[in-house]
């Protein structure tokens, strides 16, 4: 594993401005108290790596995994039909689609809602784990989960559209009425705080102890 | 190549050991989901089963549970019992709801029904059955038994409740209506057979302000159909709403004895008469039974029918026996009858206030005075008796006596009975008549009777063909007339061609007028020959 013995550019003395993107000499910068200095190009603060990268994912990633019960057990959307409101849930959803043999759509539903939200935060928690006991095995394959959940993100959306456009179209009162309940907010909820947790993680943090000892 | 140590430094600048703010944000996903939670806990009430005998239009996590159509609550699980008879709803009920779970609640699936009351629960046909609950007292409980039909009287309406009691339930069934002068003011809610037997009580309730006309006298009865009755008083019919027509009903009517004052409490026992005709008949609750015997048949008088002072009825007839005397062998006939003398007023009001005697003694007073009872045909049609009381002071005078259980009014012989006398004295006159010789007698006088008539005939037929021969003559005279007849339209044919204006007198007319221009002529011409007589052979002279 020759390129993983490569140092890092932080252990070479540079560092790299997040703004503008300037390589720095850390030699070069002075400090200002506790901080570095700004970044003489663009004036930007300069960091190390992310600021406090391991401790905001982790408070993002703990938020998303409690909303993501109440997600899971109140109900998403409210069907009224004929005045009698019936309640579904992501999975009582998904078995009525199921039940009505849309079974495609069956399999979307539960690969955006489900299936997408929990490897999204299965895989960032492996990450931290890795990040906090210094794993240093199988990097790359976590640099691909890293890539995988960066790029899904956006995906699990889809429910939350899909109730938006419902509650617009199926309006008359009388016969038929779609409305979001409590647990769409919880699972907005939980999109947005992993995709803010995967953007809050420094993968260069991963690599940091490799070959440190 | 230089290379400095930068290790130490620059990453113990990222090691920031205090708690970074945005740890509350997992601390607040943290409250929203407990508060979720605790909210949605604290909404799921108790879980109830509630029995039913059919799970028909009730659907899991579909059907509702409502009361006064809010939904306090939804089915979570039906399943059938094991005794397989019946099944059990498992239902969810809000936590707002829990107070209504007693002893008494009851429970009951409203579908739609069409029925003769009307039509309810029309809902349903779009949104499924629900299951409607009716809050009671009593302890706590978690486990009822639902009512297979909805209870006719639902939530609290303001009015009252009674009991009717009946020994036949007829058509009467719990959502009977009870009107008041045709008004429905209310509903017979259940009945039930006494523990005795032979005692049926209805559970009625009356509404609000109708309640109020439900008084110490007030009559309850059957209101069901056409009424027809023949009674001593002749044919009388009536008929009841068309709803109580179709389906039975109860009628009543308050009394013009009781004022406001007399309203009933709840739950006060009346008794429900089988007919209008008995509520009118029964009024009073003083009555004096005496029994009367009375020579001759009683074919007529019927139990129930009416005993009349002079026209007005004052009781009735209760009870029609035969005894018969062991040692005389005498056959007895007592009439046991029921007087209501609270129908005999003073003429100042209450007669009671004024006359400090009982019912009794004023009875007996009467009878002394002459009053005796009489059976008297009520109605000629039906051929119904009743029995009559009047005075008759030259009858014998005689008191009234107690010998057996109930004391006994003196009657006199009916006049039907004096008619049946005089008319069986007739008869006995008449059979005593000689009627065989009489027979011979008319045989004879009839025969005679008979030849005469013969003689009669022949007499007849010879007039006959006289009057036949006649009849030709008669005929004879008609044809000659007939032909007379034409000769003389004929002639008149004639005539009317000389009318005038006509053609033939026209020309009859001309001709005449030449006629006398020729006469003319020939005087001229006789004129000249006479002065010139050679002008026969000269010609005429020119002048």
């Amino acid at each position: 594993m020759s390129f993983s013995n490569k140092k890092s550019a932080l252990k070479q003395g540079l560092i790299r401005c997040h703004q503008c993107g300037c390589i720095v000499q850390l030699s070069a910068i002075a400090l200002e108290g506790k901080h570095l200095a700004p970044c003489p190009r663009c004036d930007g603060q300069l960091h190390t790596r992310l600021p406090n990268s391991f401790q905001r994912t982790a408070a993002l990633l703990c938020s998303a995994f409690v909303l993501y019960i109440p997600a899971n057990v109140f109900p998403i959307m409210i069907v009224t039909k004929f005045g009698v409101p019936e309640q579904h849930t992501i999975i009582s959803g998904i078995i009525s689609l199921i039940n009505s043999g849309m079974i495609p759509i069956a399999i979307l539903v539960f690969i955006a809602s489900i299936l997408v939200p929990l490897i999204k935060m299965l895989g960032l928690l492996i990450l931290l784990w890795a990040v906090r006991y210094r794993w240093q095995r199988n990097m790359r394959l976590l640099a691909l989960v890293y890539r995988m959940i960066a790029f899904v993100g956006r995906w699990s959306m889809l429910d939350i559209f899909m109730i938006s456009i419902l509650v617009s179209i199926v309006s008359s009162e009388a016969l038929e009425q779609v409305l979001a309940g409590s647990a769409a907010t919880a699972f907005a909820g939980v999109v947005v705080l992993t995709m803010l947790a995967t953007n809050s993680f420094d993968p260069r943090l991963l690599w940091d102890r490799l070959g440190a000892q | 190549m230089e290379q400095p140590d930068y290790n130490a430094a620059p990453l113990s600048l990222n090691k920031r050991r205090e708690l970074p703010l945005v740890w509350i944000l997992p601390i607040i996903a943290f409250l929203v989901s407990v508060w979720l939670v605790a909210k949605s806990i604290h909404e799921k009430g108790p879980v109830i089963t509630i029995r039913f005998p059919t799970a028909e239009g009730l659907e899991v996590d579909k059907t509702k549970i409502r009361f006064l159509n809010v939904e306090i609550g939804k089915v979570t699980a039906i399943t059938i019992d094991q005794d397989l008879k019946t099944i059990l709803v498992t239902a969810q009920i809000n936590h707002s709801a829990e107070d209504y779970l007693h002893e008494h609640t009851q429970f009951w699936v409203v579908r739609p029904q069409i029925g003769l009351g009307g039509v309810s629960g029309l809902g349903t046909l779009l949104s499924g059955a629900y299951i409607e609950i009716q809050p009671g007292d009593g302890d706590d409980q978690s486990n009822f038994t639902g009512l297979s039909n909805p209870p006719v009287l639902k939530h609290n309406q303001d009015g009252r409740y009674f009991v009717l009691e009946t020994d036949d339930l007829g058509s009467l069934r719990p959502g009977t209506p009870i009107h008041f002068h045709g008004i429905n003011v209310g509903e017979v809610l259940n009945y039930k057979l006494v523990a005795e037997g032979g005692l049926i009580q209805l559970s009625a309730f009356i509404n609000a302000p109708y309640h109020r006309f439900v008084r110490k006298n007030t009559h309850f009865w059957k209101d069901g159909g056409i009424d027809v009755s023949a009674g001593a008083e002749g044919f009388k019919v009536r008929t009841a709403p068309l709803v109580s027509l179709l389906s039975g009903g109860i009628a009543f009517e308050a009394s013009q004895e009781d004022n406001a004052d007399s309203i009933m409490p709840d739950n006060t026992a009346f008794e429900l008469f089988n007919s209008y005709e008995q509520t009118t008949q029964i009024t009073y609750q003083n009555s004096l039974k005496y029994v009367m015997y009375f020579s001759g048949s009683v074919r007529g008088l019927a139990e129930g029918a009416p005993v009349q002072l002079r026209g007005i009825t004052i009781g009735k007839v209760k009870k029609i026996n035969v005894e018969v005397d062991e040692h005389s062998t005498a056959i007895r006939i007592p009439v046991l009858i029921e007087l209501e003398l609270d129908r005999i007023k003073g003429i100042h009001g209450d007669f009671h206030g004024d006359f400090k005697i009982s019912d009794h003694e004023l009875v007996t007073a009467l009878v002394k005075k002459g009053l005796r009872a009489q059976l008297q045909t009520g109605s000629l049609l039906t051929g119904q008796l009743l029995v009559d009381l009047d005075f008759y002071p030259e009858s014998k005078p005689r008191e009234i006596l107690t010998i057996g259980k109930y004391p006994e009014f003196p009657t006199t012989a009916s006049s039907l009975d004096q008619f049946s006398t005089s008319a069986k004295v007739i008869m006995d006159k008449l059979s005593k008549l000689p009627l065989n010789e009489l027979t011979a007698e008319l045989n004879k006088t009839l025969q005679s009777l008979q030849t005469t008539s013969a003689a009669a005939t022949t007499m007849l037929h010879s007039a006959k063909s006289t009057l036949t021969t006649a009849d030709h003559t008669i005929n004879k005279a008609g044809r000659t007339l007939t032909s007379a007849d034409q000769t003389l339209s004929a002639a008149q044919q004639t005539l009317s061609t000389l009318k005038p204006g006509s053609d033939m007198q026209y020309q009859l007319h001309q001709m005449l007028l030449e006629l006398t221009q020729a006469a003319s002529s020939v005087r001229q011409m006789a004129d000249i020959l006479e002065q010139h007589p050679d002008s026969v052979i000269r010609g005429k002279q020119q002048p």
